[in-house]
C-alpha cells in the first residue's frame, strides 16, 4: 500500500527545471533513502512533498487524499512530520520547552509532562533538559529535532539529511534510532549522503539525478548499478 | 482641443508625481535592495540635503550647485552613520529599523533646537508655462528630467563602473568578496553613503519648491517607502515601473477627489500589491528562485 | 509535587518559561508594590494623583506592543493608529450617547472593539498574505501616518459624525469622562482619585492576564512562532492564525490606551497619531526589554517619568534623549536596559544565596 505517491511531479524555478516528471511511490512501512548527486533536486522533492513549494505541474498524494493544494500546517497535521538539514529547534527557548512546543496538541495534558520526560530519555537528552536549545551540540540538535519530529506521532517521517555533520558513532545511534521508530509502523523517507547509513538503514533506495528518478532498487543493487556509479563521478547525463 | 489640455494636464501630474516617487525612493531602494537595511533617517537625509541646499544657495552658491552640495553632505553624513549605527546590526534587520528611527528622533529634534522651526528657503526658479488654461511650473518639469537623469546615471554606475560590480558582488557574497581582497567595509560606507546622498539629492532638488522645517524628512519618507515596497528591491526593475505606476494612480485620484485620495490610493496600492506581490514588481518580474 | 492549594494553581499558572520573576521572593514585592501604588493617594494631592494616571494610560500600549513584538516577534508601528481609532470612537459615541447610565463604559468597549476588528482587519491582510518583518513595519507605519493626516484633513463641518465633530488637526475635545453609574450619584472619572483606583486596576488585571496568557500553551506557540515560524508551521500550526489574533490582542490594548488617555485629558487630535507618537511606545518597550512584560512595565514607567522630567526641566531635549536611549539600547543591550539589569541583579542575588549555603 503506498502512503505516499507523487504523479508526474514537476517543478520549474525560472528556466530550471528542478524536478521532472517524478512518479514516486512509497509503501508504507519502509525505510526509504533517497540519494544523489549535489544539485538533484532531492531537497526540492522534499520540500514540494512539504508544500513550501507548490509543484508547476502534477499531484501528490498521501494516504490516498490530493494534498497537492495542501498548506504546509494541514500536511503535518495530516500526519507527516519532517527533520530538516539544517536543525529547525528552538534555539532561545530550553530543550524541554522546545519538546513541550512539540507534543503540547497531541498529549493529553495530564500525560504531557510524563511524555516529554519519556522522550528526553529516549533521546538522551535528560540531562541537557533545562539548556537552551542553541547550547546543545550538533548531533543533540539533530537528535532533538528528530525528537519533536517525531513526538506528532507521524506516520510519515521525512528526514533530511539527518546524520549531516554527525561522528560515526552518532551516526549508529541515529540509525538504531530511526529502525526502533520504524518498528513502531513509521514509514521514513530520508535524503542522505552518509552511504553508511543507508546501508544500515534502507529497504530501499531511488536514486535522484538531474530532477528525474535515475535508479530504483536495494542498497546492494545500487551499487552495484555502474549507471549509478558514473552519474556520481560526473560521467553520464540523465 | 480640451481632450488634448485635460491630457497633458495627466502627463504633467504623472510626470510629477513619478519624479517626486523616484528621487525620494531610489535612495531608498539602493539602501534597501543592496543592504537589506531599512533606514528610517530617510527623511533626515533628505532634511540634510534641504538645509545644505538652501543655505549654500543663499550664501551664493548657484543652484545647481547647491544641489550638489546639498547631497555630498547628506553623503559624508551617510558613511558616518553606517560606520557607527549601521555596521554593528546587519545581521539584526528589525533592531536596525528601530535604531535608525532613535537616528531621525535626535536629528529631527536636534534640527528644531539648533536651527529654530524653519530655515529660509530659496524661491521656485524658472517660473510659469502655460498649457491651454492651466498653467505648469517649469521647474518641475526640470525635475522630471533630473528623476529619469538620475536613473539613468544609477544604471550606467551600476552596469559599468568597476565600484558598480564591486558593490553588487560584495553585497551579494561578501564573504568571497572578502577573500578576493575587496575592502568591504569601505564597499558597505560607500553603498549606504550613496543611498544618503541620493536622499539629499531629493532634499536639494525640492528645496526650492518647499517650505524648510525639521519634519519635512516625512513628507517623502511614507511615499519613498510605499514606492520600495511596490517596487522590490531591485532599483531598474522594481522602483522604477512602481513609481510610474504609483505616480499615475496618484495623479489620477488626486484629480478627482484630491490630495488626500492620493494618499489613501497609495496605501490601498502598498496592501494589494504585498498581498499579490509579496516581493514587489521586481521580485515577480525576476521570478522567484528559492 | 501535589499543590492543592488554589493560591498555588494560581501562581503555577502565572508563572512560565516566558516571565521573568518567579517565586515568593517575586511574588511578595509585588504585593507590596501594588500595596504602595493602592497607598499613594492617602498621602498625595488629589491634582497629583490625577496627574500621575497619565504615566498608568500608556502602560496598556507598552503591554499590547510587547505581546506582539517582544512575544510574537512582530514588529508593527501600528499601534499609535488603533490609539487613535479607539480615542476618536470614544469621542464619537460618548458625545452622542451622554454619560448617564453607564454608556461611557459601553463607549469604552466599543471603542476597544473598534480599535480591535481594524486590527483584525489589517492584521488579516498581513499575516494572511504572509507578510512579515520589514515589510510589515512599513506597511503599518504607513496606515498609521494616513490615519493622521486624513484626520487632519477633517476641519470642516460636513466632517461630524452624529453630534460629534471631528475637527481636523485641532482635535476633538468635549466628550465626558468615563463615568461609573454608582447608587446615590454616578461616579465621573475625572483626573482624580477614583480613575487612579479605576486604572490601578485595569493595570493590576492586565498584567496579570497576560502572564497567564504568555504562559499558557498559546504562548508557547507565540514564542515557537518568534523563534522559528518555519518550524512552527511544520509541527502543524497555523502560524497565521496564532499572529493575527496576538496581534488583535495587543492591538485592543493599545485601543485600551487611546480611551483612557481621551477620557483622561477629554481631548484626542491627529498628532496622537504622528512620526513621533509612533515612535515612543517602541521606546519604552525596546529600553524596557520587550520579551518579557514586567521589564516592559517598569522600562515604560521609568521611561515616561524621565520623559516628563526632561519636558518640565529641560523642554526641548526630551525627545533627543529618547533617540539616543533608542540607539544606545539597541546597539549595546538589545534585550532592553531594565532587562539587563533585572538578569544582573538576579545573578548577583543567586550568587548571594548559593554563597550563603555553602
Amino acid at each position: 500500500m503506498a502512503i505516499l505517491e507523487t504523479r508526474e511531479l514537476n517543478k520549474w524555478f525560472g528556466g530550471l527545471h528542478v524536478t521532472s516528471g517524478v512518479n514516486f511511490s512509497l509503501k508504507q512501512g519502509e525505510i526509504h533513502c533517497l540519494i544523489g548527486p549535489n544539485g538533484a533536486g532531492k531537497s526540492t522533492l522534499f520540500r514540494l512533498i512539504l508544500g513550501e513549494h507548490l509543484p508547476t505541474s502534477g499531484q501528490i498524494v498521501y494516504e490516498g487524499v490530493d494534498i497537492t493544494k495542501a498548506k504546509s500546517f494541514e500536511r503535518i497535521r495530516k500526519g507527516i512530520s519532517v527533520k530538516f538539514q539544517v536543525p529547525g529547534i528552538f534555539k532561545a527557548l530550553s530543550v524541554r520547552q522546545n519538546l513541550q512546543i512539540a507534543l503540547q496538541h497531541h498529549r493529553r495534558p495530564e500525560d504531557l509532562d510524563e511524555e516529554i520526560d519519556r522522550l528526553l530519555e529516549f533521546l538522551k537528552l535528560t540531562e541537557a533538559r533545562a539548556q537552551l536549545a542553541g547550547n546543545l551540540s550538533h548531533g543533540q540538535k539533530q537528535w532533538l529535532e528528530i525528537g519533536m519530529a517525531v513526538g506528532l506521532k507521524p506516520r510519515l517521517l521525512l528526514l533530511d539529511e539527518p546524520t549531516a555533520g554527525m561522528t560515526p558513532d552518532e551516526t549508529a545511534a541515529t540509525g538504531e534510532m530511526v529502525q526502533a521508530l520504524n518498528r513502531d509502523g513509521v514509514t521514513v523517507l530520508a535524503v542522505e549522503h552518509d552511504m553508511a547509513f543507508v546501508r544500515q538503514i534502507a529497504h530501499k533506495v531511488t536514486v535522484l539525478h538531474f530532477g528525474k528518478i535515475f535508479a530504483q532498487g536495494t542498497i546492494d543493487e545500487i551499487v552495484a548499478d555502474e549507471r549509478v556509479a558514473a552519474i556520481y563521478l560526473g560521467d553520464a547525463h540523465a | 482641443m480640451t481632450l488634448v489640455y485635460t491630457l497633458f494636464s495627466f502627463l504633467y501630474q504623472t510626470g510629477d508625481a513619478f519624479a517626486f516617487l523616484v528621487l525620494s525612493a531610489c535612495g531608498l531602494a539602493i539602501i534597501f535592495g543592496m543592504m537589506g537595511v531599512i533606514n528610517l533617517a530617510h527623511g533626515e537625509f533628505i532634511l540634510c540635503g534641504a538645509y545644505v541646499c538652501s543655505a549654500s544657495a543663499r550664501a551664493g552658491l548657484p543652484l545647481p550647485l547647491a544641489i550638489l552640495a546639498g547631497a555630498v553632505a547628506a553623503g559624508l553624513v551617510g558613511m558616518v552613520i553606517e560606520r557607527i549605527i549601521i555596521r554593528p546590526l546587519y545581521d539584526r534587520p528589525l533592531d536596525t529599523i528601530v535604531a535608525t528611527w532613535g537616528v531621525s528622533m535626535i536629528v529631527t529634534q536636534s534640527t528644531l533646537i539648533i536651527l529654530g522651526s524653519a530655515m529660509p528657503g530659496t524661491g521656485t526658479p524658472f517660473g510659469s508655462f502655460a498649457v491651454g488654461p492651466y498653467s505648469y511650473s517649469v521647474y518641475r518639469v526640470v525635475l522630471m528630467a533630473a528623476a529619469v537623469a538620475t536613473l539613468g546615471v544609477l544604471w550606467l554606475g551600476f552596469t559599468k563602473t568597476r565600484f558598480g560590480i564591486l558593490a553588487r558582488a560584495t553585497i551579494q557574497v561578501p564573504h568571497i568578496a572578502q577573500a578576493l581582497g575587496v575592502n568591504t567595509g569601505l564597499i558597505y560606507s560607500l553603498t549606504f553613503g550613496l543611498g544618503a546622498a541620493l536622499a539629499g539629492l531629493a532634499g536639494g532638488l525640492y528645496a526650492p519648491t518647499m517650505t524648510l522645517v525639521p519634519t519635512m524628512g516625512s513628507a517623502f519618507v511614507v511615499e519613498a517607502f510605499v514606492t520600495v515596497v511596490v517596487g522590490g528591491a531591485d532599483i531598474f526593475l522594481g522602483t522604477a515601473p512602481a513609481a510610474l505606476v504609483l505616480g499615475a494612480a496618484k495623479a489620477a485620484l488626486t484629480s478627482w477627489q484630491g490630495q488626500l485620495a492620493g494618499q489613501i490610493g497609495l496605501l490601498v496600492a502598498v496592501i494589494i500589491v504585498i498581498r499579490i506581490l509579496p516581493r514587489g514588481i521586481s521580485g515577480w518580474i525576476l521570478r522567484e528562485r528559492a | 509535587m501535589l499543590r492543592p492549594n488554589p493560591l498555588s494553581r494560581a501562581i503555577a499558572l502565572l508563572e512560565g518559561p516566558q516571565t521573568q520573576g518567579r517565586g515568593t521572593p517575586f511574588w511578595a514585592s509585588f504585593a507590596v508594590v501594588v500595596a504602595i501604588a493602592c497607598a499613594y493617594p492617602l498621602f498625595a494631592d488629589g491634582y497629583d494623583v490625577g496627574n500621575n494616571v497619565y504615566f498608568f494610560n500608556w502602560t496598556f500600549m507598552a503591554l499590547g506592543l510587547s505581546l506582539i513584538w517582544g512575544y510574537g516577534g512582530t514588529l508593527s508601528f501600528g499601534q499609535t493608529a488603533f490609539f487613535g481609532v479607539a480615542g476618536y470612537s470614544y469621542g464619537v459615541i460618548s458625545i452622542n450617547l451622554g454619560d448617564a447610565y453607564g454608556l461611557t463604559l459601553f463607549a469604552l468597549f466599543a471603542s476597544v472593539a473598534a480599535a480591535a476588528l481594524f486590527a483584525a482587519l489589517l492584521g488579516y491582510f498581513l499575516f494572511f498574505g504572509r507578510i512579515s518583518g520589514v515589510f510589515l513595519g512599513i506597511v503599518t507605519l504607513s496606515v498609521t501616518l494616513v490615519l493622521e493626516r486624513f484626520m487632519a484633513q477633517t476641519a470642516g463641518p460636513e466632517w461630524r459624525v452624529g453630534l460629534a465633530r471631528l475637527n481636523g488637526y485641532n482635535g476633538m475635545g468635549s466628550m465626558p469622562s468615563l463615568t461609573v453609574p454608582w447608587f446615590g450619584g454616578d461616579i465621573v472619572l475625572f483626573p482624580d482619585v477614583q480613575l487612579y483606583y479605576f486604572t490601578l486596576a485595569l493595570l493590576v488585571v492586565s498584567y496579570l492576564g497576560l502572564r497567564i496568557l504568555v504562559n499558557s500553551r498559546f504562548g508557547n506557540v507565540l514564542v515557537a512562532i518568534r523563534e522559528n515560524p518555519q518550524r512552527a508551521e511544520m509541527l502543524g500550526y497555523d502560524i497565521r492564525v496564532y499572529q493575527l489574533v496576538t496581534f488583535v490582542i495587543g492591538s485592543a490594548f493599545a485601543g485600551l490606551s487611546g480611551v483612557l488617555y481621551t477620557s483622561w485629558g477629554n481631548y484626542i487630535t491627529p498628532a496622537s497619531m504622528n512620526m513621533t507618537a509612533a515612535a515612543l511606545p517602541i521606546v519604552w518597550v525596546a529600553v524596557g526589554g520587550r520579551s518579557d512584560l514586567t521589564t516592559t512595565l517598569i522600562g515604560t514607567l521609568v521611561v515616561l517619568a524621565g520623559f516628563q522630567a526632561l519636558t518640565i526641566h529641560g523642554s526641548q531635549y526630551a525627545l533627543v534623549v529618547m533617540g539616543v536611549l533608542l540607539v544606545l539600547t539597541v546597539l549595546i543591550a538589545p534585550r532592553g536596559l531594565i532587562f539587563g539589569l533585572g538578569t544582573f541583579l538576579a545573578k548577583c542575588f543567586h550568587h548571594k544565596t548559593t554563597a550563603g549555603r555553602e
